[in-house]
């Protein structure tokens, strides 16, 4: 394992660049719409309805099945030729019309829009003013919410089109009023695993909350009655009561925080950004920042949990991990948050791969500073990245790399390169089971970095690499 | 009462048209199930796009060929990462997708420029490929990008590359059928007889409307290769874009999937004066004939007799353990289009099950007639299946198995019933004798699993005195 190499002496250099072509050769992201119908499904009673092509919907819907195991309700306007010359607005109103007669318990429906409706310049907005008119005709006793989402493929990447989503949806359903005395709890992209371990910190502390979105359910049972529960757990009322929440704590500066931002600007919703909580120190934040929020002491069961997992860390760190030169890509939250992670476990992460052209925020992502002031290594972090920055570095370039951390979209390099894979992040389709453990938090960090060590492990039994070491431990 | 208003549909009566109950004794040409026709919004339909249709179905099965997808990011994405279509030099193909990543700016302003800087990086990264093709999208379409100037231009300083062009955006048509369509009548005329290969063997054909699905293309050949027959190009199965282009120096073409292919076959016929011998490649019965008929046309009937003589001495066996097992199975078959055609007769007459009903997405009315006229009676015909009829129909017909895509199979797996994948198999291949087999096995593995008997057990009850009605045995 370990190879011994003093370190050169030189001061470690942090380069942020950008993906230095103008095609992507595999991206790391899908489109707008994918990340708008993410949020969507994530609230109970809605079906989002996808006003493009019903490739839009199909393949995102294939994704989400191929991710979760599960199957999600996602609606299309399915757009002609018609439509493209005349407008398509029309197919809207008929798909609200169609969904809301045959799903009597629909509560919302998310109108999403692609590169296709966008360009034709469709009017969004004025159609939902005639929507809700015909429903409350047909409908006198129902609400159903409909919400305008602005998602042209063309700017951004799933990442932003799932915030653009999230805001459009509490701009339309959230509420002032009376104060709840509740947490929102915005934690970005994540899975039903984090979110499952986010509310058992919160019940420790006994801290009333709504998380945006719950789910949970995303994992969902084969029931003797042959009942489907495999919906998002976020009611209207929790989305209604966010504008009323004593703050919102936002776990992901690209994914959460249009919406926390539009709580404050609205209902003057108090605002806490933290770092993605990958890692212990991350975790520590968010917990003293909780405390903060709410004056609800951190308990001794999560000093107990954080020691669980630290003292499994510490089995590993400089044993097998240390010097260990680490790539990862994904959603900026997470790949800057699991960059703190790797250092924290002695893991070197030299190459980071964030996927969209929002350039100029990241230069100013204090987390990206950090990384600049503590990183003792060289450390690449390239923007608006394909997979192919990863490949070429490997195949063409000098990039000697001990572990891959990503999601299964590059899978291809890590097997034909024989570098050991850990998948993390989104679609996780080529393990099993990924999205029911946690990322986040202390049992996060920890399961991680088990699954990373015996990664690491099988690596070296399979091309007999020092398999003997395992001989004793 | 043949055609079939179904209870969730009450609001939507239209899709009346569209489902038909085979009854006995009528004339089913009159009750033909109305398709290709534009699917109601807001219905949760299954179908996907024409740019899917002739990228991820057609285009993108090639081994050797870059797949430009002119349009932001997600068209690429999507189509990637959702086939089983291996080849033998590695899976290029699987490996990597290409898109120009557009943005507002070339929304506005036009993404010409765009395309041909991506073209030329594509070559430059990867300078042993020379072969691409380039596809528009919704947004490169709708703004009138002109790639085939683009393509030209970079074909005149790139002399030893060669693109092709398709220009399909989703939303052209009602299906992935137009794209299929597109992409066909596209390669006929601009890239048939643009290059000649060398002819190896008297009997030459082209294998077309086979992708290759888990090796079913290789799988295949391992037969043309016993029959000494010359594969001139397969279409587009572990295809070659440059075999493609040679397709006019075939003596026959042969059809497996009519749908998306057998537009080239009759543009074959009809330039070229090349037959077009449709078969079916799933299942002995069908095989069998199949490789009669194609051996018929070359005078070595000899030949092929000896082959499937030796295929059923090798398999016959074990699919006949399967059909005494599988007997009586209900299956549903919920796909593309022409695999209901393909596979209710031959599983009903290979392996005693019972296809109680079918969806299509994408099939055309000829597509019915045949599933209609090869189908059973009590059996529901269905097209462009939307997910609230497939929970009454699956009340109505009750299937064992449901031989569809893994979203839908995730969702019926919550109602106790095991799914197979009907797109991209669970372990194939499942063409030919061999491959029938596969499909026999993980019928009966997916059939006789335990976990659904265990499903249906609330543990707040007694144990249930009664033990599962199928045992499951060794194969």
């Amino acid at each position: 394992m370990s190879t011994c190499e003093v370190a050169a002496v030189k001061p470690a250099e942090v380069k942020l660049v950008a993906r230095d072509r103008g095609g992507i050769i595999n991206p790391m992201y899908d489109c707008q719409p994918a990340g708008a119908q993410y949020a969507g499904i994530g609230v109970k009673d809605c079906i989002p309805l996808v006003h493009g092509g019903q490739g839009c919907t199909m393949f995102v819907r294939l994704l989400f099945a191929q991710h979760f195991k599960e199957n999600f309700d996602i609606a299309s306007t399915s757009l002609h030729e018609d439509s493209a010359v005349f407008g398509g607005v029309k197919r809207i109103e008929e798909g609200v019309m169609v969904l809301a007669r045959r799903y009597p318990n629909l509560r919302v429906i998310p109108i999403i829009t692609t590169c296709s409706t966008e360009v034709i310049g469709d009017d969004i907005e004025g159609t939902i003013n005639i929507c809700n008119k015909a429903l409350k005709a047909e409908f006198p006793d129902r609400k159903i919410h409909l919400v305008p989402v602005h998602t042209p493929s063309f700017k951004g990447s799933h990442v932003t089109g799932y915030a653009e989503c999230m805001k459009s949806l509490v701009k339309t359903i959230a509420k002032g009023g009376k104060p709840t005395g509740k947490l929102n709890v915005f934690p970005g992209w994540v899975n039903p695993g984090d979110v499952t371990e986010l509310k058992h910190y919160l019940k420790e502390m006994g801290v009333d909350h709504h998380v945006f979105m719950d789910t949970e359910d995303f994992d969902s049972p084969m029931l003797p009655n042959k009942t489907i529960e495999t919906h998002g757990k976020t009611t209207v009322e929790d989305i209604q009561a966010s504008g009323a929440a004593i703050g919102s704590l936002s776990l992901a500066r690209y994914e959460s925080l249009p919406a926390t931002k539009f709580l404050y600007d609205e209902f003057t919703v108090p605002n806490h950004l933290i770092d993605t909580p990958y890692g212990i120190a991350n975790t520590d934040a968010m917990l003293r920042k909780i405390s903060e929020i709410t004056g609800k002491p951190i308990p001794e069961s999560l000093v107990r949990e954080r020691g669980i997992a630290l003292d499994a860390l510490a089995d590993l760190a400089h044993m097998f991990f240390a010097n260990k030169k680490v790539a990862i890509y994904g959603h900026p939250d997470m790949v800057l948050g699991l960059a703190k992670f790797c250092m924290e476990v002695e893991l070197e992460p030299v190459l980071l791969l964030i996927g969209d052209d929002q350039g100029s925020k990241y230069k100013k992502d204090p987390r990206i500073e950090e990384l600049k002031q503590t990183a003792h290594f060289d450390m690449e972090i390239i923007h608006n990245a394909d997979l192919w920055e990863l490949e070429k570095r490997i195949t063409k370039g000098d990039l000697k790399l001990d572990l891959i951390m990503g999601h299964s979209k590059g899978r291809y390099i890590a097997i034909y390169n024989d570098i050991p894979m850990v998948r993390v992040g989104f679609p996780t389709f080529d393990r099993a089971g990924l999205y029911r453990k946690p990322t986040m938090g202390y049992r996060g960090a920890m399961e991680l970095a088990e699954t990373i060590a015996n990664t690491m492990f099988a690596h070296m039994e399979y091309t007999k690499n020092k398999e003997w070491i395992l001989n004793t431990w | 009462m043949p055609m079939v208003l179904l209870e969730c549909d009450k609001d939507i009566p239209e899709r009346r048209k569209h489902i038909y109950l085979k009854a006995p004794n009528e004339d089913s040409r009159e009750f033909l199930p109305i398709a290709n026709a534009a699917t109601i919004p807001g219905t949760l339909s299954e179908r996907g796009c024409a740019f899917c249709g002739a990228k991820l179905v057609i285009g993108g099965v090639l081994k050797d060929t870059i797949q430009m997808i002119h349009g932001p990011l997600g068209c690429a994405y999507d189509t990637w990462h959702t086939k089983r279509y291996p080849t033998d030099n590695g899976h290029f193909n699987m490996k990597y997708v290409w898109s120009t990543d557009m943005k507002e700016s070339h929304v506005v302003f036009g993404g010409e420029k765009r395309l041909e800087q991506s073209i030329h990086e594509a070559f430059n990264e990867m300078p042993e490929i020379k072969r691409m093709i380039v596809y528009t999208t919704c947004p490169t379409a709708l703004i009138g990008d002109d790639i085939k100037a683009v393509v030209k231009k970079v074909m005149k300083e790139r002399p030893d590359v060669d693109i092709f062009t398709v220009e399909c955006p989703g939303f052209a048509g009602v299906s992935q059928s137009k794209g299929h369509h597109v992409l066909n009548i596209g390669w006929i005329n601009e890239k048939v007889e643009t290059l000649e290969k060398e002819i190896t063997s008297p009997y030459t054909m082209n294998f077309i409307g086979d992708f290759n699905i888990q090796g079913d293309t290789q799988l295949l050949q391992t037969y043309w290769d016993r029959l000494g027959i010359q594969v001139i190009a397969h279409f587009t199965g572990n295809g070659t874009y440059d075999d493609l282009r040679c397709m006019h120096q075939a003596q026959l073409n042969v059809v497996n999937c009519a749908r998306s292919s057998g537009y080239i076959a009759n543009e074959l016929k009809k330039r070229y004066g090349i037959p077009r011998l449709d078969i079916d490649s799933w299942g002995f019965n069908y095989m069998a004939e199949g490789i009669r008929k194609i051996c018929a046309f070359f005078g070595i009937e000899d030949k092929g007799e000896a082959l499937i003589a030796d295929e059923y001495a090798k398999w016959k066996p074990k699919l006949d353990w399967y059909k005494e097992r599988l007997k009586g199975t209900k299956m549903a078959i919920w796909t593309g289009g022409p695999r209901l055609w393909h596979w209710t007769k031959s599983v009903e007459d290979d392996l005693g099950i019972k296809v109680v009903a079918m969806s299509s997405k994408f099939g055309h009315e000829e597509d019915f007639e045949k599933v209609i006229a090869r189908g059973q009676e009590g059996t529901y015909y269905i097209d462009d299946g939307n997910e609230l009829e497939f929970f009454e129909i699956i009340d109505r017909v009750k299937p064992d198995v449901i031989f569809t895509g893994p979203r839908v199979g995730e969702l019926v797996k919550k109602l106790h019933i095991p799914y197979v994948n009907g797109h991209a198999y669970h372990n194939g291949p499942y063409m030919g004798f061999e491959g029938f087999v596969n499909l026999a096995r993980d019928t009966y593995n997916a059939v006789y699993n335990p976990l659904a008997h265990l499903a249906g057990i609330d543990i707040r009850n007694e144990i249930p005195a009664q033990l599962p009605e199928r045992i499951r045995e060794a194969a």
